[in-house]
């Protein structure tokens, strides 16, 4: 038993991190907001840097590793709000392949020469996919209508974790905005972030985040291992960062005051990403449920000595 | 990350569960906060001692069992599956106990921690003054040198346990022209030293648990000061760490919880609302995350890793979430809620837990003090008053 992230994990995250801050700052967000929101270049270095093919066995180019590690890569695309659809391809659209048995595809989604547009059920829109354009409220997103027949359940599952993963480092990122904002921002003659009615909403957030992030680990661990419960565990990782992203988002253009309703800040980008996330692979509603089902169901066991059922 | 307990910590559980179904009184024991509920909670303290479970996290030669605190958690989850008691000894255990092991010498070392263990010295603690309470660095109570001894002057209040215990421990001022957080020295002292006053204080549900304390001109060897003259406020802050990041409540406690309230609400679904529906959810969703969050604490101190600012996280989750789930039980009672015992003559343990889950977000640092922490310490906020 060992709910222990790896330094090698952390290291690789922190590497991924660095590299989107350097290169996919809110300047470069609002530049693809104006000019295109799709950047080869952007999607070349993602490419380059491995990460396409993090999921794919080696014997087809890629990395061959986990959802874990996936999933911490997830959350840096969450901060950095990365547009180019790096999670639905390599995360989702890959594990469910590999899940299926299909390999053919791997090697030329590990080389970045194809994408992943993921079609489901639960979702009525295909991201980054082909068809009649639906305008989301999030400016980086590119839906299409989609027929959606597909009722994976296990595609279900890893896109809920990674929109969680993804939600988390969303959070994370627009704590750190508003954070930054209270402590420039002057009034009454000191910065806004000195006032305890700032610092304690801004503590309360923190609280979420980082209670819902080993929630977010621990349901990646379980959906790799296979485990019979995931479901519950994926849908709980699910409803834990969509509460603290959901939160963090109004709490942060709360800190922002009047700013924060304006296009001019950095921050919407962010929040309109967490409300895109927190609706996409099945609603705050739908997971909840999920877990309704198994805790007061019956179907899992539950109490101290059932931790990791 | 691994999701699967080895054959030794499944063999380790299932040592603990025989020994727990075999002692843990079948009986819920009368409360801790009177005299004779306190002797009944020693006395468990000396079965569980008897059993060599007193603290298994400690190295053999102090009364423990020398295990890992992944094997900590496991115990803690099977005692309180069992229902065992709360610890009439935590102020001693799970604070004061880490502390020593960092910060006191051998000599200390044997002279208290077997007895903490044994549960044959049971501890109170003494931090807050009348006049420092969320701002401890305040502490005003004296100790003046005077050959092998300090002289403590002064009062303590709120000091959980004091009203029955044996000894406590707290911060007095060593040095007169000291101010806030220098000038602090960490003292044990024998509650029974001739000086000392206690008071108890009547708590909100009518019993007493804490104390004040008066202290006049009480003697205390010198040997009995943790770490160095003036090394209080360090010391404390460590002793604080260990309150609120890991020991004082381990995961299992809010697990058991949420799971009675589970139970709870089975019986009361046919009326419940849908809101307290969710709550219940809500309440299972939230004790596991401080679970995972819990193990991956140890995983990180296991691997080196020392309990810094999330300390205050962690004490902000599980006082609320307590609140939380017992204020959920509460609302399902409904009428029956108010009642000190039920029909069947059982003690209304939700009206207890829920006096007792209001002191939560007050002691240990009042969660505003945590709030504070985290938003400067972790955040880099400025800190309050700056310009």
């Amino acid at each position: 038993m060992d709910m222990l992230l790896t330094e090698d994990q952390l290291a690789l995250a922190e590497t991924v991190r660095n590299y989107l801050a350097g290169t996919h700052g809110p300047e470069v967000l609002r530049r693809l907001d104006a000019d295109g929101n799709r950047d080869p270049a952007i999607w070349q270095g993602l490419v380059d840097m491995g990460l396409t093919g993090l999921l794919v066995p080696e014997a087809q180019g890629g990395l061959g590793m986990g959802l874990v590690d996936a999933a911490l890569i997830a959350a840096e695309c969450g901060r950095a709000c990365l547009a180019e659809p790096l999670v639905d391809t390599a995360f989702v659209g890959v594990p469910g392949l590999l899940a299926q048995g299909k390999t053919d595809q791997l090697a030329d989604v590990a080389a970045g020469r194809v994408t992943l547009p993921l079609s489901h059920a639960i979702n009525p829109w295909v991201a980054d996919g082909a068809g009649v354009a639906i305008k989301s409220v999030d400016p980086m997103r590119n839906l299409a209508a989609s027929a959606n027949d597909n009722a994976d359940p296990h595609l279900l599952n890893l896109g809920a974790l990674m929109s969680a993963a993804q939600l988390v480092g969303l959070a994370d990122a627009m704590l750190h905005l508003a954070v930054e904002y209270a402590k420039i921002r002057t009034q009454f003659g000191q910065p806004i972030g000195a006032f305890q009615a700032i610092k304690h909403q801004l503590a309360t957030c923190a609280v979420a985040i980082e209670f819902a992030k080993p929630v977010v680990w621990q349901a990646a661990q379980a959906l790799q291992d296979g485990r019979d419960s995931a479901a519950v565990h994926v849908s709980h990782a699910k409803v834990a960062a969509t509460d603290a992203a959901i939160l963090t988002a109004e709490t942060a253009i709360q800190v922002h005051g009047a700013m924060g309703y304006t296009y001019e800040v950095d921050l919407h980008f962010w929040m309109k990403r967490s409300w895109a996330l927190a609706g996409a692979w099945g609603s705050r509603a739908f997971h909840l449920k999920r877990v309704d089902d198994a805790v007061l169901g019956g179907a899992l066991p539950i109490g101290p000595e059932h931790t990791f059922a | 990350m691994h999701l699967e307990y080895t054959p030794e910590q499944d063999a380790f559980r299932a040592e603990v569960r025989a020994w727990m179904e075999a002692h843990v009184p079948k009986e819920p024991l009368v409360t801790l906060e009177c005299r004779e509920g306190y002797d009944q909670h020693v006395e468990w303290e000396r079965t569980l001692a008897s059993g060599n479970w007193g603290m298994v996290t400690w190295p053999e030669a102090y009364g423990g069992r020398g295990l890992d605190l992944i094997q900590w958690l496991i115990f803690e989850e099977e005692y309180f599956r069992a229902g065992g008691p709360n610890r009439a000894n935590q102020n001693g255990i799970f604070l004061l106990g880490p502390t020593i092991m960092e910060f006191g010498t051998d000599e200390q070392k044997k002279r208290f921690l077997t007895p903490m263990a044994k549960g044959e010295v049971i501890w109170a603690q003494a931090w807050s003054e009348p006049g420092a309470g969320s701002d401890m660095a305040a502490i005003s109570s004296k100790a003046v040198r005077d050959g092998d001894h300090y002289v403590i002057t002064g009062q303590k209040t709120w000091s959980s346990r004091a009203a029955f215990a044996d000894w406590g421990f707290g911060m007095f001022r060593t040095d007169p022209e000291s101010k806030r957080h220098k000038g602090l020295t960490f003292i044990l002292f024998d509650i029974n030293s001739p000086g000392i006053t206690r008071r108890p204080i009547r708590q909100l549900h009518g019993d007493t648990g804490f104390a004040e304390l008066f202290f006049d001109e009480v003697r205390v060897p010198v040997e009995n000061c943790l770490a160095g003259e003036g090394e209080g406020w360090n010391v404390a802050m460590a002793t604080a760490g260990f309150e609120r990041g890991l020991m004082l409540r381990s995961p299992g406690r809010f697990q058991a919880t949420a799971k009675r309230l589970v139970d709870l609400y089975r019986t009361h679904e046919a009326e419940a609302s849908p809101a307290a529906r969710e709550a219940v959810l809500q309440a299972w969703m939230s004790a596991q995350a401080y679970a995972y969050n819990t193990y991956a604490v140890a995983a990180k101190i296991m691997a080196g890793g020392k309990i810094g600012a999330e300390a205050s996280l962690n004490k902000i989750f599980w006082s609320e979430l307590d609140r939380s789930m017992h204020r959920t039980a509460m609302q399902l009672l409904g009428a029956h809620a108010e009642l000190k015992r039920f029909d069947d003559g059982s003690v209304n343990q939700w009206l207890e837990g829920y006096i007792f889950s209001l002191s939560g977000p007050i002691y240990a640092g009042s969660n505003e003090v945590q709030r504070n922490i985290t938003a400067e310490r972790m955040l880099g906020l400025p800190r309050v008053g700056a310009g």
